[in-house]
This record gives C-alpha cells, sequence and structure tokens, in this order.
C-alpha cells in the first residue's frame, strides 16, 4: 500500500505538472491522462473500484479524446503553442498558487486527529452503490441525467455555430 | 502507513498545480485542462475523506464523486464546444485576446 | 488442472505472504500471455488459410504440414526486420503507441472468465472496468496516427477515434441489457445465471445436457438482438473488416500504421488480434453461455458435477468458431463508406440498442406463465423495429450513380 501510494502519487504530480506546463498541446492532454489514470489507481487504494473504472471510462475514454478534437479542430496539427508565448503572469501566478496551497493545507497540519484516523475496513460494494443511488439520491441522479442532456445539447449548438462548416461536437 | 493526511497533502498539491494551469496559462485549453485538475483533486479528498470517516456505508464520498465526475463531463463538453465557437469568430483560443467586452 | 497447480503453488507458499502474492499473480498472467500469443499465431494462420480458400488461392503451404509454422516464420521475419522512425515523428509517443495497444488489450484478458475458477482478476465490477480499459485502445491508435507525423496516419487515426467512439455506445448498451437482467456487473455471475438451474442439477442427463445450452442469452429476443448488435459494434470496435477504414489501405496507404515496421508493427498486430479476443471473449461470457456447454458426466467417475469436456475447451472452442465467423466476413464483404459508417452506428445500431434496452426491461418484469408470448411478441416488435430503421435509413441513400462515360 505504501509504495503503490507513493508510486501513483508521484505519476498523478508528474502528469499532472506536465499536463500545465508543456508547450505541446497534444503532449498537455497525454500528461493529463497519465493524471487521471493515476487517480484511478488511487481510488482502487481506497478501495473505491468502481470510481475508478468509472474514472477510466469517463475522463480517459471520453474527456481526453474530447481534447484531443478540440486541439485538431483549434490548433495545427502538431499541437505546437509557441505563437502565444505559452504563459503569462507567471510569478503572481506561482506566488498565489503557493498561497493557496499554504492556505488550504494549514488546517490540515493543524488539525491532529486526522493522524489518528484510521482506514475502515467497509470496500465500495457496487450493489450498495446502486441502492444508494437509487433511494436517497434519485432527484439527483434524474437531474444529473437532464444536465447531461442539456450539455450535450448545448454543447452541439454550440460548436455547430451558424455557419455552414461547423459539424456537431463528438460526445460522449 | 498511508494515512489520511497523505491523500489529503497530495490533494492540496494536485489542486495547487491545476490552479498555476488556470493561472498563467494562456491558451484556452490548457486553462480546462487546469480546471479538470482541480476538480479531480477535490474529488480525491472526498474519496480520502469517506475512507477514512466513520459512516462508511452512506457512501457520501464516492457518490458526491460519481455526481461530479458527470457534472464535470458535462463542464467539458460545453467548455470545449464553446472554445471552438470562439476559435471559429477570433481565429485563435488564447485568452488574452478575447477583449472585445473591455470598450 | 491449472487452477489445481495454482492453489497447490499457493499452499505452499502459504508461510510467505508477499512470495505468494507475486507467484500468484505471475500464475495468473503467464498462462495468458502464452496461451493468446498462441492463439494469435494460430488465427493468423487460419484467416491466411481461410481467406486463400475464399479467393480461391492456396495459401501458405511451405513452412510445415499445410503451412502451420509460418507464423513462426513470420515472427522471425517481423523481429529481424530494420526498426524505421521517421526523423520527425515524435520518438517517444511513437514507440509507446503500439505498446500501449497490447497492454490495453491483454488488461481486458484479465476480466474474461475462460473456466470455472480461471478468472485472472475476479472483482464484481468487471463489465465496466473492461470497457475501460476497451477505450484505451482508441486513445493508443489515435497517438499513432498523431506521433508518425504523416498525413495518412492522422486520417487514420482520427478515423479510429471517430469510428471507435461512434461504436462504443451500441457495444456498451447491448451489454446493458444482459447486465440489467442478470442484475450483476461480474462476468463470473453472468455466465453463471446462464445454466438452467433446475435441468443442469437433474437426474436426467438429457436434461442435463440441455441445461447447458438453454440458458444461453443468446436465445432469449433481447439477447439475440443485443447478440448481433454487439457482434457488428466489437467489429467496429477492433477495426475488423467490413470497418477496417482506420486502416484501409487502398485508401490511406494503411493509415496509422504507415510509418511503423518491423517489430513495432508486429506488436500492433498483436495487439489487435489480442483486443479482438477480449471483444468475442466478452461477447461469449455476456451471450454465449461463457464456459457453459453440452457436456456429459464421464463414465467413471460417480460425482454428478463432475463434467467430461472441461469449461475452457467449450470457451476456446466458441472463440475459434466466432474467429473463423471474422475470416468469413473479411472475405467476403466490401469495406464501408465513412458516412455510412457513421450514419449505421448513430441511425440503426444505436435507436435499435436502446428499443432493446426497453424490450428487456419489459421482459423483465413479464410474469413467467406469460413469458413465452411475451418473448415471441418481443422478437416480432424487435424485428419489426429493425425493418423501420433500416427502411427509414434508406430513404436518404443518395440516387443511384449516373455514369456519363463509362457506358
Amino acid at each position: 500500500m505504501t509504495i503503490a501510494f507513493y508510486v501513483f502519487a508521484s505519476v498523478a504530480l508528474l502528469g499532472a505538472i506536465l499536463a500545465v506546463q508543456v508547450t505541446n498541446l497534444v503532449r498537455a492532454v497525454f500528461g493529463l491522462l497519465l493524471f487521471f489514470g493515476a487517480l484511478a489507481g488511487l481510488f482502487l487504494l481506497l478501495m473505491a473500484e468502481f470510481l475508478a473504472a468509472v474514472q477510466i471510462l469517463v475522463y480517459v475514454g471520453a474527456v481526453g479524446i474530447l481534447m484531443l478534437f478540440a486541439i485538431m479542430l483549434t490548433q495545427r496539427v502538431t499541437g505546437d503553442d509557441r505563437r502565444g508565448g505559452g504563459s503569462r503572469g507567471g510569478f503572481w501566478g506561482f506566488l498565489l498558487a503557493i498561497a493557496t496551497f499554504c492556505f488550504v493545507l494549514l488546517p490540515v497540519l493543524r488539525d491532529a486527529h486526522l493522524h489518528e484516523q484510521s482506514a475502515t475496513g467497509a470496500s465500495l460494494t457496487t450493489k450498495l452503490l446502486g441502492e444508494r443511488l437509487m433511494d436517497p439520491y434519485a432527484l439527483t441522479l434524474e437531474v444529473t441525467a437532464l444536465l447531461l442532456t442539456a450539455a450535450l445539447l448545448g454543447a452541439i449548438v454550440v460548436a455547430k455555430g451558424t455557419s455552414e462548416d461547423g459539424e456537431g461536437e463528438e460526445n460522449e | 502507513m498511508i494515512g489520511l493526511e497523505h491523500f489529503t497533502i497530495l490533494a492540496a498539491l494536485l489542486f495547487c498545480i491545476g490552479l498555476v494551469g488556470v493561472l498563467t496559462r494562456r491558451n484556452a485549453i490548457i486553462v480546462l485542462i487546469g480546471i479538470e485538475i482541480m476538480l479531480n483533486a477535490a474529488n480525491l479528498n472526498f474519496i480520502a475523506f469517506w475512507r477514512y470517516g466513520e459512516n462508511t456505508e452512506a457512501l457520501s464520498g464516492p457518490l458526491f464523486a460519481l455526481f461530479a465526475i458527470a457534472v464535470a463531463a458535462a463542464e467539458v463538453a460545453v467548455g470545449l464546444a464553446l472554445v471552438i465557437a470562439v476559435y471559429r469568430h477570433y481565429r485563435s483560443v488564447d485568452v488574452d485576446k478575447l477583449k472585445s467586452l473591455k470598450g | 488442472m491449472l487452477v489445481q497447480f495454482a492453489n497447490w503453488v499457493q499452499g505452499e507458499l502459504a508461510c510467505s505472504p508477499a512470495l505468494a502474492k507475486i507467484v500468484g499473480i505471475l500464475l495468473a498472467a503467464v498462462p495468458l500471455a502464452t496461451v493468446f500469443a498462441l492463439c494469435f499465431a494460430f488465427t493468423t494462420w487460419l484467416e491466411r488459410k481461410g481467406l486463400a480458400r475464399i479467393q480461391n488461392r492456396i495459401g501458405p503451404n511451405r513452412v510445415g504440414p499445410f503451412g502451420l509454422f509460418q507464423p513462426i516464420a513470420d515472427g522471425i521475419k517481423m523481429i529481424t526486420k530494420e526498426d524505421i522512425v521517421p526523423r520527425s515523428s515524435d520518438h517517444f509517443f511513437h514507440l509507446i503507441a503500439p505498446l500501449l495497444v497490447l497492454v490495453s488489450s491483454m488488461a481486458c484478458l484479465a476480466f474474461i472468465p475462460f473456466g470455472l475458477g480461471m478468472t485472472m482478476s475476479p472483482i464484481d465490477t468487471a463489465v465496466v472496468f473492461f470497457f475501460a480499459i476497451l477505450g484505451m485502445n482508441t486513445l493508443a491508435v489515435f497517438l499513432a496516427g498523431w506521433a508518425s507525423r504523416n498525413k495518412y496516419s492522422l486520417l487514420g487515426g482520427m478515423r479510429a477515434v471517430a469510428q471507435m467512439v461512434s461504436y462504443e455506445i451500441p457495444l456498451v448498451l447491448s451489454a446493458v441489457t444482459v447486465v440489467m437482467m442478470v442484475g450483476s456487473l461480474d462476468t463470473r455471475e453472468i455466465v453463471g445465471a446462464q445454466v438452467v438451474e433446475g435441468w443442469a442439477t437433474s437426474e436426467n442427463s438429457g436434461l442435463r445436457f440441455l441445461g447447458q445450452i438453454a440458458g444461453w442469452h443468446v436465445f432469449t429476443p433481447w439477447g439475440f438482438a443485443g447478440f448481433i448488435i454487439f457482434f457488428i459494434a466489437a467489429l467496429a470496435e477492433t477495426n475488423r473488416s467490413p470497418f477496417d477504414l482506420p486502416e484501409a489501405e487502398s485508401e490511406i496507404i494503411a493509415g496509422y500504421v504507415t510509418e511503423y515496421s518491423g517489430f513495432k508493427f508486429a506488436l500492433f498486430f498483436l495487439g489487435e488480434y489480442i483486443g479482438a479476443f477480449a471483444v468475442l471473449g466478452l461477447a461469449i461470457t455476456l451471450f454465449l453461455g461463457g464456459w457453459n456447454g453440452p457436456n456429459f458426466q464421464p463414465w467413471w467417475s460417480s460425482d454428478p458435477h463432475a463434467l467430461l469436456i472441461p469449461g475452457f475447451v467449450w470457451f476456446f472452442f466458441k472463440m475459434f468458431v466466432l474467429m473463423a465467423v471474422l475470416i468469413w466476413i473479411r472475405g467476403t464483404l466490401p469495406r464501408l463508406r465513412v458516412d455510412q459508417l457513421m450514419s449505421f452506428a448513430w441511425k440503426f445500431l444505436l435507436p435499435l440498442a436502446l428499443v432493446n434496452v426497453f424490450v428487456a426491461g419489459f421482459l423483465f418484469h413479464v410474469a413467467k406463465e406469460d413469458r413465452v408470448w411475451a418473448s415471441v411478441a418481443a422478437f416480432v416488435f424487435l424485428y419489426l423495429v429493425a425493418k423501420g430503421l433500416s427502411r427509414m435509413n434508406q430513404s436518404d441513400a443518395p440516387a443511384p450513380r449516373k455514369y456519363h462515360f463509362a457506358e
């Protein structure tokens, strides 16, 4: 568990850093996919195997492909992003991010309870998850379905535009 | 032994990396990538707190993460559609160039 | 046999859990990799021979009896060939892509139950994981096309992504019907649900014989429609003919594999076939009763649960039958156009799969005594829906082409 955690954590950090720092957009997306994959591994470590599967299915399978399509439609094929010079206000951005990091983490480090908590033995069974989705969260599920439908239609309308050349956005 | 604090620190680090991406990059697609990283860091926290928490039977953490993933997928679809629409209009996805509302 | 051996080794190593774990993983993974590599070799021979018969040729006949050692010769040729990497290509991703294809296909095999207790990774969300990992194939193919820096490769990669994303939806929807009816995502439970309980355990050997077949999902209306949808979508998902547009030799000179040679090409080839095996394996698990097949009690055994033919024999038999069907289809059907491909997925398969989900839901709630009539009605209904959909799609087919000069 310990070794696996550090492996997945370092891969996730590496992927995230690659995703936001690489100039080549396609490579950035693959960094992002590495990050998603490592996160799915962390979910597995936390015994949430259904969520790990959903994470790979939705993020690696759908979101990644969507992003690649968007890059292919808006960028040169090689995916290079050198025209815009890449970044802006780097110093202030980093400063703000580090400040946020300290701000987010300060309560964690001060709170002594966290160290004492130990993992509970329960595992996430898919059956229980399904029952929970039907019993207290049925309305939320319906609203999510509605939201996804609306997003699908909205994405098609927005991406299609008024011109002739537009074809519908790929969707999952 | 890996405790809850390891996961929290990792999630905070990932969140801040995403934040750096959103704040410092000009390309709209990279900004979206940064948002995705931040959302996923939050999901990691949900799962970790569920796992190390007391009431695991309620499954509130995984369920919240599940809904967050669904909403994030919708967000990406709409966001990328917007990026493509913007690109059609301005021939660029540089967020600094979108300033026609600036007066 | 293998399972017993694995259990015995586990028992011997019980004193050191860490070592036992590693040995257990190896014991599960190594046979899988070896058996499927052999299956791949045999299938390439079968495919070349079969295609040759369909095209009225003889096929490979020089190496070994009936050319059976042809795959070995091919393998040696592939390995000793020069590995050419285009100078402008993205070297790292050019290397990673074939590996990713192979790894994701192999990982899919881990969730298929080949026999009783012969699932490498027995988890209760196997079906979801299978589709999740299968989706990574799409990415690998795109990556290969993009990293080659070749317009044909890129075209092939883009075609592959569009096709795989479109056909994944009917594929998953037809699997959803099975998951819905069985009430489990576990592949082992899905196989277990396809045995008629009362018959399989009865005293009458004839009933026991039938009980192993009669429960297959393919014999129910939703299963029949689901199996056909699944099979067609699986053809597209694994880039098999007639859906092999991403690697159409005559249009875009082999698409995303244009810039691959030598061993990397062999890896692509292997990965593609393993992917086909995995998807067919899932089809067998979901619709064709998995490892169940007509079976007898061996005459030397008094145990009523003993089977003459082990389960995995049935599984691999079914797999090769389906593979032969794939080869047959490849030999007889012409390749689709891109627009036909897309409209077929979105206007025919997807609505049919959705209707099928509703039909399955309806049948789930029908009382037991009405089930026969309901099934017949469902068959007729599904047939009419398929007929209607194809009629609707015909109306927007282009007018017959006019030949100006070729009269």
